[in-house]
């Protein structure tokens, strides 16, 4: 009963004309970056963090996620069409999308993904709805040591689900965590390596450091790659799918739901683990797996619900636990937090306009998100003409400008493109963004909670492990790490089936699927040159692509 | 990993010397890592470690640092280095869009937004967007205007006071 009074209260906020217009331009932005190839959600959300600042919290967060989910449908248009994923989690949509376009079916495969995306997105949300207020409820028990399990469990897993080196990531997890030391000591109020900067004082400013890492350092390597687009000529016909196409791919739906939202919850999970495993699933399930790559209406079905449904379930451990189990989910958790909210167990009862508004927004957004797929995908292609050169430039300015805006201090706009630079060489040097992050975002809840148990304790170490739930957490931590020592060679083949078998060797604007999975939520970022010939560029119109380098 | 390499970093970039230059790569991001790691340990036990009882400011950076240092010698020796991506020709634009952002952010500060805007726009677009003269100077000037009605006159940002200010004000 509580909740249905809780999802009426949503409701009322989420269908203010404020909240309507931002829900709306959070999913329309969403499909918009997701199409285009040079920005990822991540980037994307990275650079709007300063309008977090202009507008009420619960309305930021709507703008946000709507950001997120949309961008999960809008990446599924460029796989299909040009096996071009838009964002990282489309990629397993190309094997088959792709495949299903050059049969003349795009139109269906296009349909059914924004169905299944809007069956999973909506079955997220109820299942949000049912889980999440007895989750919080459990949390609400929980005391110091419970958060240090809690949050080191987080960061755990993020580098571990991550696809490039664990060690690399618990080496920028350990970064991260040292950045967020920068600043006056919460409880003494000693300066921490401040070298007498006042500006540092309060700490490396979070919306600087995202800003700079994920989208200075995205478009700064964006420059880098000077692929080409091809147009888009054909038009796309037959959107809505077939009873056929309904009847073959219900099953994938239903079991992408349920994989998806499960996949979800979980921390480190997301949208490119989840929509891998959909595909695994279903392509192990078939009767004839065979068809799988070659254009299986499932191949599409499947992995593009999960999707969408983990994207929406990865607000469950935000909202109730305080805990971001993704990148992007850490920058909406700090976009919360410079709002002076902090997500937790709390968070239904003392801010519920906030959750159930959000909750409530989904609904919404997922509807918007039909709406606006099925009818306007050939406009949504024509996106794809505007030129990466153009977007870079744009990108970069609307960030300098941005990041100066929220505290009118110069000394940010240094610290984003300090990031920036960091961000770019850690692509290089496959070191990966995310577990910084996300321990930047975790570190001062990690060391207060840590701090808070060593004083419950009387400094032993015992506290940890003699409670049962942060013993649990820590249990399951040690679980994770011996099991994935011994299966690091499996883990690897699971990561490497990603790259596609059956790559059309002749097609020489193929996106580098493996490099593409790599960078899970800063997704590639091929430069689109669009159909329109750049006359006198440096780059683009005259590079000869050479498959097999690099 | 397969992609494309653009044309004019390709003499550059062949097969042959490529393993070597990852050969220098190798090292050097985990020990930049491991040096920032030993400054750390040394910084926060000057801050002061305290008991665990009574954790002092500089505990928590020692452990963090301590964690550091650790995988950062353990990526030297166990470093894999088949996710480096090799330096192409197209590294030299970076450095120089590097370099253009850290003097537009000195321009921003002298002179305000509308000239650093503008002028921005018109490297980025002229030489790493490759447009033409007539769509870079045309977007350029359309772009700063936008932003300037979008950042000072609706969100009200108080940029640094420029020229284009001091004519408008004065």
């Amino acid at each position: 009963m509580e909740s249905w009074d809780g999802i009426l209260q949503g409701f009322s906020v989420a269908l203010t004309p404020t909240n309507l217009l931002y829900v709306f331009l959070g999913v329309l932005i969403g499909t918009v970056i997701g199409v285009l190839p040079g920005l990822g959600p991540t980037a994307t959300i990275a650079l709007l963090l300063p309008i977090t600042y202009t507008v009420e919290p619960v309305t930021a967060v709507i703008l946000l996620a709507g950001i997120y989910y949309g961008s999960m449908y809008g990446g599924t248009i460029t796989s299909v069409l040009l096996r071009l994923p838009g964002e990282a989690a489309s990629v397993v949509t190309t094997f088959d999308g792709y495949q299903m376009a050059r049969q003349g079916r795009a139109g269906p495969a296009l349909g059914i993904a924004a169905v299944g995306s809007y069956i999973g997105g909506t079955v997220s949300v109820i299942g949000m709805i049912l889980l999440a207020p007895p989750l919080a409820q459990l949390a609400v028990s929980f005391g110091p040591p419970e958060y240090v399990a809690l949050t080191v469990l987080g960061i755990l897993l993020v580098t571990y689900l991550g696809t490039g080196s664990v060690l690399k990531s618990m080496c920028m997890a350990a970064l991260g965590l040292l950045l967020a030391t920068i600043g006056l000591d919460p409880i003494t109020g000693t300066a921490r390596f401040t070298f007498g900067e006042v500006a540092l004082f309060n700490g490396l400013d979070f919306v600087a450091v995202a800003m700079g890492l994920f989208g200075v350092g995205e478009i700064l390597h964006s420059l880098e790659r000077t692929d080409k687009v091809q147009a888009v000529t054909s038009k796309i016909k037959g959107i809505w799918p077939t009873k056929k196409d309904f009847r073959d791919s219900s099953g994938a739906i239903g079991r992408g739901s349920l994989l998806g939202f499960a996949i979800g919850v979980l921390p480190g999970g997301g949208g490119v683990v989840s929509s891998l495993a959909s595909y695994a699933m279903e392509k192990r399930r078939a009767k004839d797996p065979s068809r799988f790559g070659k254009g299986a209406i499932e191949g599409v079905a499947g992995p593009e619900t999960a999707n969408n449904a983990s994207s929406t379930s990865a607000f469950i451990p935000l909202l109730t636990l305080g805990i971001p189990p993704n990148v992007v989910l850490a920058l909406i958790f700090g976009a919360l937090l410079v709002n002076d909210i902090t997500p937790g167990p709390q968070l239904i009862e003392q801010e519920p306009e906030i959750f159930w508004g959000v909750i409530a927004s989904m609904v919404i957004g997922n509807l918007m998100l039909l709406a606006l797929n099925i009818p306007l995908v050939g406009f949504f292609v024509q996106m794809l003409r505007v030129r990466a050169g153009i977007l870079a430039a744009f990108a970069l300015l609307v960030t300098m400008a941005g990041v100066f805006s929220v505290n009118n201090n110069v000394f940010d706009m240094w610290v984003v493109l300090g990031f920036g630079v960091i961000g770019w060489l850690m692509k290089k040097t496959g070191f990966e963004p995310g577990p910084l992050v996300l321990a930047f975002v975790l570190g001062s809840i990690l060391e207060r909670a840590f701090r808070q148990s060593m004083l419950l304790s009387g400094g032993s170490f015992d506290i940890f492990v003699t409670r049962p739930i942060s013993g649990g957490m820590f249990a399951f931590m040690a679980l994770i790490i011996i099991v994935s020592a011994i299966t690091s060679r499996r883990r690897k083949a699971v990561f490497g089936r990603v790259d596609p078998a059956d790559v059309d060797e002749t097609d020489e604007t193929a996106p580098d699927a493996d490099r593409q999975v790599a960078a899970e939520g800063s997704p590639g970022a091929e430069s689109t040159t669009g159909s329109a010939p750049a006359p006198d560029g440096p780059s683009g119109s005259t590079s000869t692509t050479t498959p097999g380098e690099r | 990993m397969h992609g494309s390499t653009s044309a004019s970093g390709a003499p550059a970039e062949g097969t042959a010397d490529r393993g070597h230059r990852w050969g220098q790569l190798h090292r050097v991001a985990p020990l930049l890592l491991l040096v920032l790691g030993v400054v750390a340990v040394i910084g926060s036990r000057r801050l002061g470690l305290g008991e665990l009882t009574a954790p002092g400011p500089g505990l928590w950076p020692f452990i963090v640092s301590l964690l550091l240092t650790g995988t950062a010698v353990a990526l030297l020796v166990l470093d894999p280095a088949e996710d480096y991506e090799p330096w192409t020709r197209g590294t030299l634009r970076i450095i120089a869009g590097l370099v253009s952002l850290g003097v537009f952010i000195l321009l921003f500060q002298a002179f305000g937004f509308v000239v650093s805007a503008f002028l921005m726009l018109v490297l980025w677009l002229r030489v790493f967007g490759g447009e033409s003269w007539r769509w870079t100077l045309g977007l350029a000037a359309g772009g700063t205007a936008v932003m300037y009605l979008l950042f000072v006159e609706l969100l009200g940002v108080p940029f640094p006071d420029g020229l284009v200010d001091a004519v408008i004000g004065g």
